[in-house]
């Protein structure tokens, strides 16, 4: 660090070779390419029809965009909205309550021991792998269609959605509370119930609400499979290809969606 | 102090224990909506316990697909063509996902409060709430199928719209997140806005914002199952035609198809992000674990 | 040379951040800015490059005037002077060579900055500066596996590669050790001294302003309270910048230990 090295002077000397990209970097790049065009063939993904026949399918997108609001007066509508409600509140509520027994054991943290929480984990990720449709064709094959079957099919896809989250939610607990009551000599369910419970309970409750706000949606597809609530009326009505009645009635369930959850909002404010 | 006795004798008044009574009142009132609902709700509870006697026969059916050996025919072919279905699950899945990142990107960047201004943020986040309001299902019969028509194209789009909406949040906020030293120091090199967000927003943000897309692949998989329903192709489409028909060894074999496909991806899917947020396979942390949001 | 004259900072807030500052800096010289947590110290510096607007009086760097200047015009002013942070704002997940290369970006054009495509000359010009603070065989590394003091120089590297007329620090050594941070300063000063560049630097430390700095600037509620060389900045001038509370409550710390 003598005197300064003259622009004319400088080489490469002592300066690193620039590295090769890495093995992961093109390997990840490689799998991106073959599974997008695997994909893309599969679907047979063109966007032409947006380009090509613009017009195309417009009548139906009219009729969407002009919603036929008198269909909301029949009695049939209102009974599938409450229908639709009464399903919701009861497949939260028993899918929540057996979900916080099986976090409990889904977790490290509350588990008796590793088998347990190894097998309950296994179980949830195979829960949560089917959809709720799949869940509503089950049971309304056992039970036959109805408002049942809809309570049922949400109980299990509540159960793997509440679980799954609450049982991290555990796993991320504090564990000092945990040493303390476990070194006053606490027994394996005291611990889980004054050391583990209220430290997640405001994250329970608040996932209690959100599969809540699922449930209202998933009417709409379990409705599809005879699995009772809005559902049924809204593929009634799209059989019959009444598009704007159609669009009433999805447009009133998101209003009513979302009055829902400001309400849920205000009430979770006030529980925590 | 030779005794063990901790206590004292009382010294004065002691504090008051706070009034039970908000808990009770929200037991009640939860306790009294259960009731009415379980009133009100035409569920016909009587069929209930058809369960235990209808669940064991069908299951059993179920089984009896399962347990067929898998290289005879039908059986081979059911296996094949089932699989075949799930396939175009996982096409529509991954092309709706791509489509949606590659809307949500630029938008994402409109609605981060540290990038744009404020009179672009707010209609950018509002149209992103709308499209997250929004079912899949939803844009599949009312958009994408008049247009597209029936089918797996039709699917994929419904997914790639649909994905926009939570894309553009999550990703957003990923963006509103990064430090804003870097961005400091290029704003004073003299480097002009594009040329910083390249260089000191998008390195930070991109690893999350990746992260996200594969989450959102894992919850369209599901959401494409659903998509069939309605024809817009994949799993779902056969699967209603299976229960319509009642060809329980072929339900049997359609749902472990879908339960171990879909398994599979999500291990892969969960690896791959770990390994994007951490630079490495250690464990941790919410992004890490499997999807729950459906909606 | 950058001239202040009567140079005046009102934060949104209503803050005053200056108050009425004017000083003249001639090129080539080594300034230190010292005074108390906020006495104005980051807020000078930072009006110099413009990252903090002047909102009275009159700005001027090497005859620009900062004040109602464009975009623009800012944007090129601030490509000729170098930054330096205390926390070193390196993008972490981004090589060291890339870090540095971001200081040529005002003079890169949009594709090729959105693409990374450099030209060789600006790589030559990176690689140079990483010589110069001695970390160029780092430069392929990624800015966040680096330690402290050589983040700090890779920063120092991003602020030679614009070739700046100027270089503004601010408290570049505050989160080093003191071997680290006296390597740092040296860093500095050597550049000062090579190249020539006009170097204003936030300190804390009163020891390293004394050894690094030509000049001294100390600073109190965002006034001027002391300029001088650092022969003349003695420890009564110290007091008076720092305060005489300061020293009254170092010993009141002092006491309960005293006691135990
Ligand atoms: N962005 C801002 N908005 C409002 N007030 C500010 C802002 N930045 C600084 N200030 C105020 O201006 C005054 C001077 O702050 P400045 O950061 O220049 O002090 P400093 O000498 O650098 O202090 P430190 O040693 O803590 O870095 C302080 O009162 C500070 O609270
Ligand atoms: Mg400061």
């Amino acid at each position: 660090m003598s005197a300064p090295a003259p622009t004319a002077a400088v080489t490469s000397r002592g300066r690193p070779r620039k590295p090769p990209p890495s093995i992961g970097a093109i390997t990840a790049l490689v799998v991106f390419v073959a599974v997008t065009l695997w994909s893309a063939i599969g679907v047979e993904f063109t966007l032409s029809p947006l380009i090509v026949n613009l017009t195309r399918g417009s009548d139906v997108i009219e009729q969407y965009l002009h919603p036929n609001w008198e269909i909301l007066t029949r009695p049939a509508v209102r009974e599938g909205f409450l229908e639709t409600l009464y399903i919701a509140i009861l497949a939260s509520l028993v899918g929540c309550l057996i979900a916080l027994v099986l976090a409990m054991l889904a977790s490290k943290v509350s588990a008796p021991n590793t088998g347990v929480y190894q097998v309950m984990k296994l179980i949830l990720s195979l829960v949560r792998s089917l959809p709720d449709v799949a869940y509503g064709l089950l049971f309304v094959a056992f039970v036959g269609s109805g408002a049942l079957p809809g309570i049922l099919a949400l109980i299990v896809f509540n159960i793997g959605v509440v679980a799954k989250l609450t049982s991290e939610s555990i796993d991320a607990v504090d564990h000092g509370p945990v040493e303390a009551v476990e070194a006053a000599g606490a027994t394996r369910f005291q611990r889980g119930r004054y050391a583990v419970l209220p430290q997640v309970a405001p994250n329970y409750l608040s996932y209690c609400f959100y599969v809540f706000e699922l449930n209202l949606r998933a009417s709409l597809v379990l409705g599809f499979v005879g699995a009772g609530g809005i559902g049924e009326v809204i593929m009634l009505l799209v059989s019959r290809l009444e598009h704007s009645s159609v669009s009433a009635v999805v447009i009133m369930l998101f209003a009513i969606v979302f009055v829902l959850d400001q309400a849920s909002r205000a009430v979770r404010r006030r529980l925590t | 102090m030779t005794t063990t006795q901790t206590r004292s004798a009382p010294t004065g008044a002691r504090p008051k224990p706070p009034s039970k009574a908000r808990s009770t009142v929200a037991l009640l009132a939860t306790a009294a909506i259960v009731i009415a609902t379980v009133w009100a709700v035409d569920a016909r509870w009587e069929r209930f316990p058809a369960i235990f006697t209808e669940a064991p026969t069908y299951i059993s059916l179920m089984v009896e697909g399962l347990v067929q050996n898998p290289l005879e025919m039908p059986w081979s072919e059911y296996w094949t063509k089932t699989s075949g279905y799930m396939f175009e699950s996982l096409q529509m899945a991954w092309m709706g996902t791509v489509i949606g990142a590659l809307l949500s990107f630029p938008l994402s960047f409109l609605a981060a409060s540290n990038v744009a201004p404020r009179w672009v943020v707010l209609p950018v986040r509002q149209l992103l709430n709308i499209i997250r309001a929004l079912p899949e299902i939803v844009l599949a019969i009312a958009f994408m199928i008049p247009i597209f028509g029936l089918g797996a194209l039709a699917g994929t789009m419904a997914l790639g719209i649909g994905s926009v909406g939570t894309l553009g949040k999550l990703s957003s906020e990923a963006i509103e997140e990064v430090d804003r030293g870097p961005v400091e120091a290029l704003r004073a090199t003299g480097a002009n806005t594009l040329q910083s967000l390249r260089w000191a927003v998008v390195p930070q943000a991109l690893p999350e914002i990746v992260a996200f897309w594969l989450y959102r692949f894992e919850i369209n998989i599901r959401a494409s199952a659903i998509l069939g329903i309605v024809g817009a192709g994949g799993i779902g489409s056969i699967l209603s035609q299976l229960f319509n028909a009642r060809l329980w060894d072929r339900i049997g074999i359609t749902l472990v198809v879908i339960i171990v496909v879909t398994v599979i991806v999500d291990q892969i899917s969960a690896a791959v992000r770990r390994r994007i947020i951490f630079g490495s396979a250690r464990p941790s942390a919410e992004m890490a674990t499997g999807p729950v949001e459906v909606a | 040379m950058i001239e202040f004259r009567d140079v005046s900072v009102t934060y949104p807030n209503g803050t005053k951040g200056l108050d009425g500052v004017t000083l003249t800096i001639p090129d080539g010289q080594f300034v230190v800015v010292v005074g108390l947590s906020g006495a104005g110290k980051s807020t000078l510096v930072r009006t110099i490059n413009g990252l903090v607007p002047v909102t009275g009086g009159e700005l001027t760097v090497n005859g620009e005037n900062l004040v109602g200047a464009s975009k623009r015009r800012l944007r090129g002013l601030r490509s000729r002077i170098g930054m330096i942070f205390q926390s070193f704002n390196l993008v972490n997940r981004v090589t060291v060579l890339n870090n540095v290369l971001t200081g040529r970006l005002h003079s890169t054009g949009m594709l090729r900055s959105l693409l990374g495509w450099f030209s060789a000359d600006d790589k030559e010009r990176a690689f140079d500066a990483l010589e110069r603070v001695g970390i160029v065989e780092k430069a392929y590394i990624r800015a966040s596996q680096l330690s402290g003091g050589q983040q700090q120089r890779v920063a120092i590297a991003r602020a030679l590669a614009q070739e700046p007329q100027v270089v503004l620090a601010d408290e570049p050594v505050a989160s080093l050790d003191p071997p680290t941070a006296n390597a740092v300063m040296r860093d500095l000063q050597r550049i000062n001294r090579e190249l020539g560049i006009t170097t204003v630097v936030n300190l804390h430390f009163l020891d390293l302003a004394r050894r690094y700095g030509d000049r001294i600037i100390g600073m109190r509620a965002g006034k001027v309270v002391f300029d001088g060389t650092a022969a003349e900045a003695d420890d009564a001038v110290f007091e008076e910048i720092y305060g005489r509370s300061l020293t009254a409550e170092d010993v009141a710390e002092r006491e309960p230990g005293a006691l135990a």
